[in-house]
């Protein structure tokens, strides 16, 4: 059996893909001008950062002057949420909905909104994990300055109706902002087609590097900056850019949409022969966000009776990575906020594994990791033959 | 092997060489040792920490259970090429040991975290996920040592008197022993520094950690008033008494007090006076002085033995606390709810909450926490 080691965590971070690092290269030697620079070196920068913008702004359907360059998804969703709070405080608008399944930089940002005095308001998800419609426009009033919702959710893959919910958000007044994290790639994504207002992408999760991401900001959308500084991206984000990894996310960006959907049929089939080969030998495990809409490079499961740390630790010593939701700073693991609004059951949502599929996916990997899987779960599930550790009666 | 013979050899029984074993982590210069000397006599080692506090409780440069101690021992095990994880056990420690911490306060007794952390969370909760990983061996940084005695796995003071911590390692279960390893116990910590220089970890010269981990300031009464509000009745003003009964003042809440505690009284007696009883029911703090505090004798409860049980009659060897010397006493009663014990020189304040050690010269017998001390034996027929 091979021992290659099996990486499925491509929802964590992706390796930097060697066309990404070609492109790049020169904005680390010779062109390493200021884009701001009036000189020969500063043209050059900025004549590169302006045809990088171009390139994303067209794998968003988007004018060039629709996107700016952060350094991440952290930033673009809370240049999203605040920024827009902010500017629209004095007309009124000081509510911010959103859900409680999207990423901590969405709920942080929109717990920020109630800290400045603002509304924080979460609208319910079922089971699956699919946004509840009804409750979303019950909570959608003339006093919501910026609705979110993210597109694919990072831990169990569910895709929202966004273009519903754009429609509905923008006829209530409210600025929509959609987190596409993962979603870039993995479901078609057009503003000429869907009517957000914001977008947020993120660089490494699509072969890029870690640091770069951009947030596509519809023209006239009110929006007041996170940074204060020079004039860099018309003022919405100061400071110098990083011209390098602005070259490396169009890059990534262009061959993400090119191979999209070889790509697409590929991950499905590979996650499709995962599940069932996964029912075959745990036929109790529970893929979460079952029955709804889901991108195909995410599966989450619970295997009754096992806990998700042991299991990572456990596959890790085997070769296999894998994550028990996001990941956190201490690199330890406490149950998934997702899955408890999901209503999960916590002895499910501490057994929680989230693969994800992508570049460095192959059949193998999902023998090998089936196989373990059902081991594992096999040694967890035997009852103890001798109480390790009688209780001590204290 | 990098290891040299300058150094006391183990003669703790070691894992055998590709043997699974998960030392516990806490990123300070002991447990960094222990990883490295299993590293170096060939196991399969992986290391573990615990992560006990919550995120907005971290404290930072505190030496153990740390942000900063996690990523000291990530890099220590990055260092000498093994994997390392961190285990959450929050929950479990906050039941465990800081909950418990805490209503021995509000209970007027004076508790050792220490002890809990090393009975459940360490040697107990640690343990399940060295089954989940098949590792057989658990490993520690602790100064004590593994033996063998009768042909069971006995515990034994470490061999540095000074760095000895058998003293709060009492509460672990029998059985564990047969799967544990203790590979710095036959050190001192000078020559655990020297090897963690030799290996080059970048723990060598950290400081010691001296407090208990979430009491990083010293400050108990804040931890307890966290827990159970400003107005618990262990943090409200009570009598200060004599033995006598006579009232001579107040207290800030009897919380802030422990038997043999001198700092905080008032002065203006014959003699210097110490804090010998604490009444709950009463909020009542006893002073009196120095003779006052010794006892001849001492209750026991929820004992725990790592060897086979001591019987009525038998002379062992005691300590109520760590690095005191130990004190020749003779069992006057033990059964399931506890032991008695005469004390044959008497000893100074004798804290309920505390534990009392029992050994047989360097073997660690078990122990229990002290429920009372005794100023006068009681009579068993």
């Amino acid at each position: 059996m091979s021992t290659t080691p099996i990486y499925l965590d491509h929802a964590a971070t992706t390796p930097v893909r060697d066309e990404v690092m070609a492109a790049m290269a020169p904005f680390f030697g010779p062109r390493f001008g200021n884009p701001s620079s009036v000189h020969r070196w500063g043209r050059e920068a900025r004549v590169a950062l302006d045809e990088a913008r171009e390139r994303v702004a067209a794998c968003l359907g988007a004018h060039s002057d629709e996107v700016c360059f952060t350094s991440g998804g952290t930033e673009g969703d809370n240049l999203a949420v605040l920024g827009v709070f902010r500017t629209r405080q004095s007309e009124g608008r000081r509510a911010a909905l959103t859900t409680p399944i999207e990423h901590k930089a969405v709920l942080a940002a929109a717990h920020q909104v109630a800290q400045e005095g603002g509304d924080e308001r979460l609208a319910r998800v079922d089971a699956r994990g699919v946004v509840d419609h009804a409750h979303f426009l019950s909570l959608l009033d003339d006093t919501v300055a910026v609705a979110s919702v993210m597109w694919v959710n990072n831990e169990v893959g569910v895709v929202q109706d966004v273009p519903a919910l754009a429609q509905a958000a923008k006829a209530a007044g409210a600025v929509f902002h959609t987190d596409g994290v993962q979603a870039f790639g993995k479901v078609s994504i057009d503003a000429r087609r869907t009517p957000f207002d914001l977008l947020t992408i993120s660089g490494h999760k699509i072969g890029a590097p870690k640091g770069i991401g951009a947030l596509y900001i519809r023209r006239d959308t009110p929006l007041s900056p996170l940074f204060h500084g020079g004039s860099q991206d018309r003022g919405r984000r100061p400071g110098t850019e990083n011209v390098a990894f602005a070259v490396g996310l169009a890059t990534a960006a262009e061959l993400t949409l090119a191979e999209h959907e070889a790509e697409q049929a590929r991950l499905e089939m590979l996650r499709r022969d995962f599940v069932t080969a996964l029912r075959a030998r745990v036929p109790d495990a529970v893929i979460h966000g079952e029955g709804a809409p889901t991108a195909p490079h995410i599966v989450n499961l619970s295997i009754p009776g096992t806990n998700s740390e042991s299991l990572l630790m456990a596959l890790d010593l085997r070769g296999i990575a894998c994550s028990a939701g996001s990941a956190c700073q201490s690199g330890s693991v406490s149950a998934s906020h997702v899955l408890t609004a999901m209503g999960v059951p916590t002895e499910l949502a501490n057994a929680a594994l989230r693969l994800s599929f992508g570049v460095l996916s192959t059949p193998e990997c999902v023998t090998r990791t089936v196989d373990a899987l059902a081991t594992l779960a096999e040694k967890a599930r035997a009852p103890r033959a001798q109480a390790q550790f009688a209780v001590v009666d204290f | 092997m990098i290891y040299s013979p300058t150094f006391p050899s183990l003669d703790t029984p070691l894992p055998a060489k590709g043997e699974r074993v998960l030392v516990a982590m806490s990123g300070g210069v002991d447990s960094s040792v222990a990883a490295a000397l299993l590293v170096d006599a060939g196991c399969d080692v992986v290391g573990v920490t615990m992560k006990l506090h919550g995120d907005d409780a971290d404290v930072p440069d505190r030496p153990c259970c740390s942000l900063d101690a996690t990523s000291d021992a990530r890099r220590v095990c990055e260092t000498l090429g093994i994997p390392h994880y961190v285990t959450n056990l929050v929950d479990r420690f906050g039941q465990d040991v800081l909950n418990d911490f805490v209503q021995e306060y509000a209970r007027g007794r004076t508790p050792i975290p220490c002890v809990r952390c090393n009975t459940f969370t360490k040697f107990r909760d640690l343990l399940a996920k060295a089954d989940a990983i098949d590792a057989p061996w658990l490993a520690t940084g602790h100064y004590a040592r593994i033996g063998r005695r009768d042909g069971q796995a006995v515990m034994l003071r470490g061999r540095d008197a000074g760095k000895d911590q058998s003293y709060f390692l009492w509460g672990i279960e029998r059985s564990v022993l047969e799967r544990l390893v203790l590979p710095i116990g036959t050190q001192t910590k000078a020559e655990t520094r020297e090897i963690a220089r030799r290996f080059g970890l970048r723990t060598a010269e950290k400081i010691e950690s001296q407090d208990i981990c979430f009491v990083p300031d010293g400050d108990h009464v804040r931890v307890i008033r966290e827990h159970l509000g400003a107005d618990a009745p262990a943090l409200q003003r009570g009598p200060l008494r004599l033995v006598s009964g006579e009232v001579v003042g107040e207290h800030e809440g009897f919380a802030r007090y422990t038997i043999g505690q001198r700092r905080g009284l008032p002065g203006g007696f014959a003699a210097p006076m110490f804090v010998v009883d604490i009444v709950p029911d009463e909020r009542a703090v006893v002073i009196g002085p120095r003779e006052a505090l010794l006892g001849r004798g001492l209750e026991a409860r929820e004992l725990n033995w790592m060897a086979d049980a001591p019987q009525v009659g038998d002379a062992v060897q005691v300590q109520v606390r760590n690095r005191a010397k130990p004190s020749p006493a003779t069992v006057l009663r033990i059964d399931d709810r506890g032991i008695e014990l005469a004390l044959d020189e008497p000893i100074q304040a004798i804290s309920p909450g505390q534990s009392v050690v029992l050994y047989d010269g360097e073997v660690v017998l078990g122990g229990g926490v002290i429920e009372k001390g005794r100023r006068v034996l009681p009579q068993f027929s």
